[in-house]
């Protein structure tokens, strides 16, 4: 399992993923990280409703109340064109991270 | 419902100001709302589902995850609070031994009278509300 502190800059990141593919509410989010990255990466849900909190207070998403496809209703949240562009921006931060940590380590990497 | 609430309210208890702590318990109280709700719609019992998701939710740290700034600034303000903590001691001393010495020094000047005690209680004041607060803000 990773260590929240590498990873603590690039839960934004991955949220906005998400949500770009399409609106989900809360712990729907939680449950597709879990879904996805096999238990490698366990985010606290206390953490990971905060980030989202405050990415719509920073105008990056949007909330709506939306119903669900059988039952109660949740409030769902959707990506803005200023979250499209930091998602984007971050998308080039995290190539060049890549690339650095490859120019790096490249010889010791894939052994 | 108002467990849920309760339980984010406790855990926010000493940060954030006023606004910001309304909106956070409330986004957070809402999304744990709709997972316990998702739980009970699989068939968990209700007072189950509570108990997990509050179970599974975190703590305050996990919050303050989210939040890098805040938990740099608190270790700011204890650093500040325990340097002033130790000026305060360091210039009480400072003080009081000046008053022992000028009152001891010229003892029959003053006739006689150890006037440095109500200067030792009444300076001594000052590292111990340095001291409290430092305290305070460390709980």
């Amino acid at each position: 399992m990773i260590h929240s502190d590498v990873i603590r800059g690039h839960i934004d990141t991955i949220i906005l993923k998400l949500l770009l593919e399409s609106d989900m509410y809360g712990y729907e989010i939680a449950n597709e990280i879990k879904l996805r990255t096999n238990n490698k990466f366990n985010i606290k849900e206390a953490t990971l409703y905060s980030v989202v909190g405050r990415l719509e207070s920073r105008e990056l998403i949007v909330s709506y109340t939306g119903e669900k496809t059988h039952g109660g209703k949740r409030r769902y949240y959707r990506v803005t064109s200023l979250g499209k562009a930091y998602y984007k921006e971050m998308i080039q931060e995290w190539m060049l991270l890549r690339e650095i940590m490859i120019d790096m380590l490249g010889s010791d990497l894939g052994e | 419902m108002n467990k849920i609430k309760h339980f984010v309210s406790k855990l926010l208890k000493d940060y954030f100001n006023e606004e910001d702590k309304k909106e956070l318990i409330n986004i957070l109280t809402l999304s744990l709302e709709e997972k316990v709700e998702d739980l009970v719609e699989q068939g968990t019992p209700v007072d189950e589902a509570i108990k997990k998701s509050i179970q599974e939710f975190g703590n305050t740290d996990d919050i303050l995850e989210a939040y890098p700034e805040k938990t740099k600034r608190r270790k700011k303000l204890l650093n500040d609070r325990k340097s002033q903590f130790f000026f305060s001691f360091f210039g009480y001393l400072l003080i009081v031994g000046l008053a022992i010495f000028i009152n001891l020094n010229f003892l029959d000047f003053f006739l006689n009278f150890k006037w440095f005690v109500v200067v030792i209680i009444g300076v001594f004041f000052w590292p111990l509300v340095m001291l409290y607060r430092f305290l305070i803000s460390k709980r």
